[in-house]
């Protein structure tokens, strides 16, 4: 036998497993949503003109993917490595001639892959459904693929140590967006210790598909907090031992 | 090619930093051709020793190299046939599923992977339940799969930890047919098992483990001396008086003709040969316990 050494020969199982789930679920949302949305638009907008109806179509994308982004990246990614783990499935893979931390890079990339797909998907499904067009932005694009890389890489991080990882994500993303939030709305004065925690966590709160795309600081902080969530993800993956005692 | 040098490994406790020392001053050798066993009561350190053997855990002390290189250095480029204790596989894939992806892992062309997979399937009698998924497996059939799974590379090293649990005595059989037709000059196999019996049939030599350090390493055939004195269990058709011929032995209660005696090889042949000149049939002569089993009993008592 002349071993198949390829990096990327396990590509196409994670392929298949994503298109499974939970890219199934994506699409059929997608379609369902457009659909919903064409009987709504029929029933309530009447004849409104092309440009409104291109304006409506944008809004409609960003503000579905504001209300589903975040859920949709912890369903592509939780329990990535963390499951593997406690379950002890790392160790017929491990035994493999692969590398964990190229192992899931590779289904991180593919997941990111999946979720940029979504808005492709659905704006087909809104161009089928009304006369908006597909409502894809650059700035919508970027703003998911920036939203893939801030959450994901923190579910990536939180995955080495627990299975519990979609939950620290989404406590911290919460925690996050309520504190902009009130403190924008003059809600509430942060104290200092809150204030400390919102800047040091993962600027989840930046991430607004409604909103034009990220430039300068804000840009620089959720790029440079994922970039450097995903290294440090892949180099404990690299150096720290997957297991942590003689049977888990 | 597997070198184990005064390895040891501290379990700290997360709140409490309780510290138990699951392996102490581990030092062992084992080399291209030879099947070595890891012997040990439960707890013993034999876990441990296969997770540091395969990278999943590091040392606290000491080193493991496998070729001079780190342990998930070497697996990451070389890859191990490796079974674990517990076989855990995702429960909803299908048995031939499992085993494909699993391939593809270990390098199997795809151009030979269906074939590799049926022939493995055969091999370890998993085509019955090809239809099957990983969660309707029974604990022997899951065994075999972990096997399968182990035996889809074509690796220099084999690890299996606990190979026969679950098997019934058939498989447990194959089992070993396996392993003697996986032996070759280059390959080191590495067996930890509770069984006695299956390692004493299998491995070239067997360190035995326990609290955590090495007691002793037992050659085949070897290690513990014709010299010294064991138990035997001794037969003969009619009832001769085996015990007015060797001082010491007892007569099996209930069971007529039937003595046990303990006694070095030397003095149990020179008794035979003065009975048997004498006209006494012997129908059984065995160790009651193997030398294995013995050196194991010595070991975990000292």
């Amino acid at each position: 036998m002349n071993p198949n050494k390829s990096p990327f020969r396990y590509v196409p199982w994670f392929m298949r497993d994503l298109a499974i789930w939970p890219g199934s679920l994506f699409l059929l949302a997608s379609v369902g949503l457009a659909f919903a949305i064409r009987k709504v638009s029929r029933s309530f907008m009447g004849d409104i003109s092309i440009t409104e109806a291109q304006e409506a179509v944008t809004m409609i994308q960003g503000q579905t993917f504001h209300a589903i982004l975040l859920v949709a990246v912890l369903m592509a990614m939780g329990g990535v490595i963390g499951t593997d783990q406690h379950r002890g499935w790392y160790r017929a893979w491990f035994s493999k001639p692969i590398a964990p931390w190229w192992y899931y890079l590779q289904r991180f990339l593919l997941a990111a892959v999946l979720v940029l797909m979504m808005p492709l998907v659905f704006g087909l499904g809104l161009s089928l459904f009304t006369t908006g067009g597909t409502g894809i932005t650059s700035a919508l694009l970027g703003i998911i693929a920036l939203g893939f890389l801030l959450y994901g890489s923190a579910v990536m991080l939180a995955s080495v140590f627990t299975s519990r990882d979609w939950l620290i994500v989404f406590i911290v993303a919460f925690f996050q967006n309520q504190v902009a939030t009130f403190s924008r709305m003059g809600l509430i004065k942060p104290p200092p210790w809150m204030r400390v925690l919102h800047d040091a966590l993962p600027p989840t709160h930046l991430i607004d598909t409604t909103g034009p795309m990220l430039s300068g600081n804000a840009l620089l902080h959720v790029a440079g907090y994922g970039v450097a969530m995903l290294l440090a993800a892949l180099l404990l993956l690299k150096y720290r031992p997957l297991g942590s005692g003689g049977r888990a | 090619m597997i070198q184990f040098d005064q390895v040891g490994k501290t379990y700290t406790a997360l709140v409490t930093r309780k510290r138990v020392d699951a392996l102490s001053d581990f030092s062992l050798e084992m080399r291209r051709g030879e099947v070595v066993g890891i012997a040990g009561p439960n707890g013993a350190g034999k876990s441990t020793l296969i997770s540091l053997l395969m990278g999943f855990l590091q040392p606290t002390s000491g080193s493991v190299r496998i070729d001079g290189k780190p342990p998930r250095a070497y697996v990451e480029s070389s890859g191990v046939s490796y079974l674990t204790e517990l076989v855990n596989l995702p429960p909803r894939w299908k048995v031939p599923t499992a085993l494909s992806r699993l391939a593809t892992l270990a390098g199997v062309p795809a151009s030979e992977r269906d074939g590799k997979v049926r022939e493995t399937m055969a091999r370890l009698g998993l085509e019955e339940h090809a239809a099957k998924q990983v969660k309707q497996l029974s604990k022997g059939n899951l065994q075999r799969l972990g096997l399968a799974q182990a035996l889809l590379g074509d690796f220099d090293i084999v690890v299996l930890d606990e190979p026969t649990h679950g098997l019934d005595p058939l498989w447990t059989q194959r089992f070993r047919d396996v392993v003697a037709e996986l032996r070759r000059p280059d390959r080191v196999i590495v067996i930890a098992s509770h069984n006695l019996d299956e390692l004493e049939r299998l491995a070239d030599r067997v360190a035995i483990l326990n609290r955590g350090r090495l007691q002793r390493v037992v050659e085949h055939g070897g290690a513990v001396t014709e010299s010294a004195a064991r138990a035997w269990r001794v037969a003969f058709e009619g009832t001769p008086d085996f015990g007015g011929a060797f001082a010491g032995a007892t007569a099996v209660e209930g069971r007529p003709g039937v003595w046990r005696v303990t006694a070095t090889g030397a003095e149990l042949s020179a008794a035979l040969a003065r009975l048997l000149t004498d006209g006494a049939v012997l129908t059984e002569c065995a160790p009651e316990e193997s030398r294995l089993e013995t050196a194991f009993r010595t070991a975990v008592q000292s």
